[in-house]
C-alpha cells in the first residue's frame, strides 16, 4: 500500500476540515448553533472561483498568485454569506438549526443559479462548472524522506501553510486573548457577559462571521484540490466538520486530532480501493467509510460530549 | 450618618400591563446597609435593576455623589462603582473564578502585536482582595465545582474587584443555609466597616433586624415608607409589607398518625452522570403524618422525591405505597396507586406552559373517565372540572379556563399545581419546594393547603431548603446530607439550630 499517498492525501483533506471546524468552533462558543457550515464553504468557493474567473478573462492570463486572490475572496465570501446567517439568528433571532439549514440550500442554488449567470457574461459560455488551475505543491527536502511519516511533506499544497497558520493564530486568540474569554463565557452564560457590560449579540454576530471566513477558507482549499467548482462540490464536507468538531469536545487542539482522523481514514479507504482493485461500485461503497466512522463515533462519543450551556438560545436581556 | 450617596426622585418605571414602579423616591447614605423590603412583584428588583442600569425608568431622575446620572448599561453603573449581586448568579460555570471575575475588564499583557490576559497577575489581586475581606477563595477553583455559598463570594468579589462603593444585593440569601446567611451577613457589615454603602433586597425580616440600618418598604410598586430598623418591629414590618394584617401562626393540632403510608427502604440512586446522589436512605411516613427533609440544595433531597415519584430510577432498595412495591412501576402507574407530586419547578414539570390552564389541570388525568371516552377527549368535562377548581382553589387568572399558563403569576401557577395534585386524591402528596419564589400572602395559602392534607390524614412528604417553613409544619423531620439521611426524629425535639447544624453534615 502506498503509504506516503495515504499521508499527504490525509492531509489535504484534514486541514480544510479543521479550519472549517475551528469557524464551528467559534460559532457554537459563542452560544449561536452552527449547521451552515457547508453552505458557507461552498458559497465562499464559489466566490473565490469566480474572482479568478473574472481575473483570469481581464488579463488574459493564469499566473500561480492567482490561488491567493481566490483563497482571500473565497474567505469574505464565505463572511458575507454569514453575515445573512447572522442577521437571521442574531437580529431577528429565527430558529438557529433552521436557519442554519435554510442557508445551507440557499446557497447551493444561489451559486449555481449564479455561476452560469456570470461565466456567462464573463466568458460567453454558461455553465455551472468553474475550471481552475491545478495549485503548485510543495514538498519540503528532508522532512520528505522520512519513513512513514514523510508523506506528510510531500505535495503539500500552499493552503497547508496557510491553515496551519490561520488555526494557530485562531487557537491563540480563542483561548488567550479577551476577545476570546468573552465569546467562550457567551456559549455558557451569556448573562453574565451582558452583567459585565459585553454586548452580547455584538460579539456572537462576529463570532458567526468569523466562522464564515474559516469555513470560506476550507472550502476554497477543497476546491482547489479537485481544481474546479460546481454545484457538485457540495458533499457534505461542512457537515462533516461539525461532526469533527463534536467529537472534539469544542475544543480547538481535540478537534485537530479527530479532523486528521477523518482526515486519514478517508485516504486510507481511498488507497485500499485502489488496491484491492475494486469495480467502482465497490469504492463507492468504501468512500462511505469516513461517514460511517462518524456515526460510529457519535454514537460512542456525544455521551461524554459537553456542548457550551447556552448553545442555541437566543439572548435576551429582559429574561433572567 | 453621612450625606446621601444615591438619590432617586420620582422613579416610575412601566411594563406592558404594570406599573413596577410608580413615582418612588429614596435616598441611601454613605456607609449604611439600606434594605428594601417588598413582596415578590413589589418592584423592589426592577428598582434596583434601573440603579443598575439595566433598566432606564420611564419617568423620574437618579443622582449619585450628587450628580443626575443617565445610567443606560451595566458599564455606566460600573463606571459609577455600583455592583450587584443577582439572584441568579451570573456566572461562567467552566471558568475559573479568576476568569469570571476579571470578565469584561480583562488585565492585559503586550508583546509587540499581541495581548492576551493576565490572569496570573489578576489572581494575585483577587487572593489579596479576599484576604481583605474575609472572603476565601481559591482565584484557580472552577465555578462549576463550587457550593452555592463560595459562587456568592465570587459574586461579591466580582463587585470589589471593579472598586465598587455601593452593593447591590437582590435577596443573597434565598440560596444559603442559616449559617451560611450568618456567614453573609458578617460579611455585609465587615464591607460597612470598610465605608461601602450596602442596598440589600429581601422579603426576610430577621436578615434586616439582624444587618440593615434602614429599610424602605415597597409595596405594589410603590414605597410605603422609609423606617429607621432599629425602632420598627417586624410584625410592623411585616404588616407594611403586605398592606395588612399578617398572622404568621399557622394552626396545626396534634393527632395520631395512621398506618405507614410509604416505606421507603435502604434506597440508592444514580444520576445520569453515575454520580451517587441518594446513599441508603430509608424513611417512613404515616397517614396524617408530615415528614419534612431538610437540606442545602443539591444534597439529594430531590432526588429521593424524584425516586418515589418514578422519575429515577433506583439502583437498590424498595419503595412501598401502602405494602405494595412501587419501584418498578412506571410513572403512570404510580399515579394510579395514588402518588400526587409537586415539583420543584413548577415551570419545567409542573405545567406545559403553552397549554391554558383547563388543559394543564386534566393532564394527569384526561385519559379516565370522564374525561375521555372510548379514546376521544371530552372538552366539556374538561371545562367543567376547570371552573370548579378555579372557584375552589382561588386560582386568579386573566382569561379563566383558558388562561395560557404563561402569563400566570407564580403563586397561581404553583395554586393550579396544587389543586390538580390533590383533586387525584392520593393516599400520598409529594410536595417539593412548594412555596419557592412565592410571596407571603401566597405561602400561607399553600401552607394551609398543606395542613388541610394533613387533617384529612393523607402522608405527605415535604422536601423544603426553607428552614422556616420545615420546622412550622413538620411532624417529623429528616436531614439530608450528601445524599444520606443524617437525622430524623420528632419535630418538637428538634431546634431550628439544632436542625441547620445536621444540615452541615455536623453530626453530634
Amino acid at each position: 500500500m502506498n503509504i506516503d499517498k495515504i499521508m499527504t492525501d490525509g492531509l489535504a483533506f484534514a486541514l480544510p476540515l479543521f479550519i472549517m471546524a475551528i469557524g464551528g468552533i467559534y460559532s457554537e462558543r459563542s452560544g449561536v448553533t452552527m449547521l451552515s457550515i457547508e453552505g458557507f464553504q461552498g458559497f465562499g468557493a464559489f466566490v473565490g472561483a469566480i474572482t479568478v474567473v473574472i481575473l483570469r478573462t481581464a488579463m488574459g492570463a493564469s499566473p500561480d498568485w492567482l490561488i491567493y486572490i481566490a483563497t482571500l475572496a473565497a474567505v469574505l465570501g464565505g463572511m458575507l454569506l454569514a453575515l445573512l446567517n447572522a442577521l437571521m439568528v442574531i437580529k431577528l433571532k429565527s430558529k438557529m438549526t433552521i436557519a442554519g439549514v435554510v442557508i445551507n440550500i440557499l446557497a447551493v442554488a444561489l451559486t449555481s443559479f449564479l455561476s452560469s449567470v456570470i461565466t456567462g457574461a464573463v466568458t460567453g459560455q454558461a455553465t455551472t462548472k468553474i475550471q481552475l488551475s491545478v495549485a503548485p505543491r510543495y514538498t519540503i527536502p528532508g522532512l520528505s524522506k522520512i519513513p512513514v511519516i514523510g508523506g506528510l511533506f510531500q505535495n503539500i499544497y500552499p493552503f497547508a501553510f496557510i491553515i496551519i497558520v490561520v488555526a494557530a493564530l485562531a487557537w491563540y486568540v480563542l483561548y488567550k486573548t479577551r476577545y476570546g474569554l468573552r465569546l467562550r463565557a457567551g456559549g455558557d452564560n451569556p448573562h453574565s457577559l451582558d452583567a459585565a457590560g459585553v454586548d452580547v449579540n455584538k460579539l456572537r454576530f462576529s463570532a458567526v462571521v468569523l466562522a464564515g471566513g474559516f469555513a470560506g477558507l476550507g472550502g476554497m482549499a477543497f476546491t482547489y484540490t479537485v481544481a474546479n467548482f460546481s454545484p457538485a462540490s457540495y458533499v457534505g464536507y461542512g457537515y462533516l466538520s461539525i461532526a469533527a468538531l463534536i467529537f472534539g469536545n469544542w475544543n480547538i487542539s481535540t478537534t485537530f486530532w479527530t479532523s486528521m482522523f477523518f482526515g486519514f481514514s478517508r485516504s486510507f479507504s481511498d488507497q485500499l480501493v485502489n488496491e484491492l482493485g475494486l469495480s467502482s461500485n465497490y469504492s463507492d461503497l468504501f468512500s462511505v467509510m469516513p461517514y460511517v466512522l462518524t456515526l460510529i463515533v457519535l454514537i460512542f462519543f456525544s455521551k461524554h460530549n459537553r456542548p457550551p450551556r447556552a448553545l442555541g438560545e437566543h439572548f435576551d436581556k429582559g429574561k433572567r | 450618618m453621612a450625606e446621601p450617596i444615591v438619590e432617586l426622585r420620582n422613579i416610575t418605571k412601566r411594563f406592558p400591563g404594570i406599573v413596577a414602579n410608580d413615582n418612588v423616591t429614596l435616598d441611601i447614605k454613605k456607609g449604611e446597609i439600606f434594605a428594601l423590603l417588598g413582596e415578590n412583584g413589589a418592584g423592589k428588583s426592577t428598582l434596583m435593576s434601573i440603579l443598575f442600569g439595566m433598566y432606564e425608568p420611564d419617568e423620574g431622575q437618579i443622582f449619585v455623589r450628587g450628580k443626575e446620572v443617565h445610567l443606560t448599561s451595566s458599564k455606566d453603573a460600573a463606571a459609577l462603582n455600583i455592583g450587584m449581586v443577582h439572584q441568579h448568579f451570573k456566572l461562567v460555570s467552566n471558568y475559573t473564578i479568576t476568569e469570571n471575575i476579571v470578565l469584561g475588564d480583562e488585565p492585559l499583557k503586550r508583546f509587540g502585536p499581541f495581548s492576551w490576559v493576565d490572569l496570573k497577575g489578576a489572581s494575585e489581586k483577587i487572593r489579596a482582595l479576599s484576604l481583605e475581606y474575609g472572603l476565601e477563595v481559591n482565584p484557580n477553583d472552577k465555578i462549576q465545582d463550587l457550593q452555592v455559598s463560595t459562587q456568592q463570594r465570587v459574586e461579591i468579589l466580582k463587585m470589589l474587584y471593579r472598586d465598587a462603593e455601593i452593593l447591590i444585593f437582590d435577596e443573597p440569601t434565598s440560596v444559603l443555609t442559616p449559617q451560611e446567611i450568618e456567614y453573609l451577613l458578617d460579611i455585609m457589615e465587615e464591607l460597612r466597616r470598610g465605608g461601602k454603602t450596602i442596598i440589600l433586597i429581601t422579603h426576610k425580616l430577621e436578615e434586616i433586624k439582624r444587618v440593615a440600618d434602614r429599610c424602605g418598604i415597597l409595596l405594589r410598586g410603590k414605597l410605603v415608607g422609609i423606617y429607621d430598623v432599629a425602632t420598627t418591629t417586624t410584625q410592623r414590618m411585616a404588616n407594611l409589607m403586605v398592606g395588612k394584617e399578617v398572622d404568621f401562626s399557622v394552626d396545626k393540632p396534634d393527632h395520631e398518625f395512621g398506618e405507614v403510608v410509604l416505606d421507603v427502604s435502604n434506597v440508592t440512586v444514580y444520576n445520569d452522570l453515575k454520580v451517587k446522589v441518594v446513599d441508603d436512605v430509608s424513611l417512613e411516613v404515616r397517614k396524617g403524618e408530615i415528614l419534612a427533609i431538610a437540606g442545602v440544595s443539591g444534597n439529594g433531597q430531590v432526588d429521593i422525591a424524584d425516586a418515589i415519584a418514578g422519575l429515577q430510577n433506583i439502583s437498590e432498595g424498595s419503595i412501598t405505597l401502602n405494602g405494595e412495591e412501587i419501584s418498578n412501576l412506571s410513572i403512570k402507574e404510580r399515579i394510579a396507586k395514588g402518588i400526587s407530586y409537586i415539583p420543584e419547578d413548577r415551570q419545567k414539570e409542573g405545567l406545559v406552559m403553552d397549554l391554558n390552564l383547563r388543559d394543564n389541570l386534566a393532564i394527569k388525568t384526561f385519559d379516565r373517565e370522564p374525561f375521555s371516552k372510548k379514546g376521544v377527549l371530552q372538552p366539556n368535562a374538561f371545562e367543567d372540572q376547570a371552573v370548579d377548581l378555579i372557584d375552589r382553589y382561588d386560582i386568579r387568572s386573566g382569561q379563566g379556563s383558558q388562561t395560557i399558563t404563561r402569563s400566570m403569576s407564580g403563586g397561581n401557577q404553583q395554586k393550579a399545581i396544587i389543586a390538580r395534585e390533590v383533586e387525584l386524591d392520593s393516599d400520598l402528596l409529594i410536595f417539593v419546594q412548594p412555596t419557592r419564589g412565592l410571596d407571603v400572602g401566597a405561602i400561607a395559602n399553600i401552607h394551609q393547603q398543606i395542613l388541610d392534607q394533613r387533617a384529612l390524614g393523607k402522608a405527605i412528604l415535604l422536601v423544603s431548603l426553607e428552614l422556616d417553613e420545615v420546622m412550622a409544619l413538620a411532624d417529623t423531620i429528616s436531614v439530608v446530607f450528601r445524599g444520606q439521611i443524617l437525622k430524623t426524629d420528632d419535630a418538637r425535639n428538634l431546634s431550628k439550630e439544632e436542625v441547620g447544624q445536621y444540615m452541615m453534615g455536623v453530626t453530634k
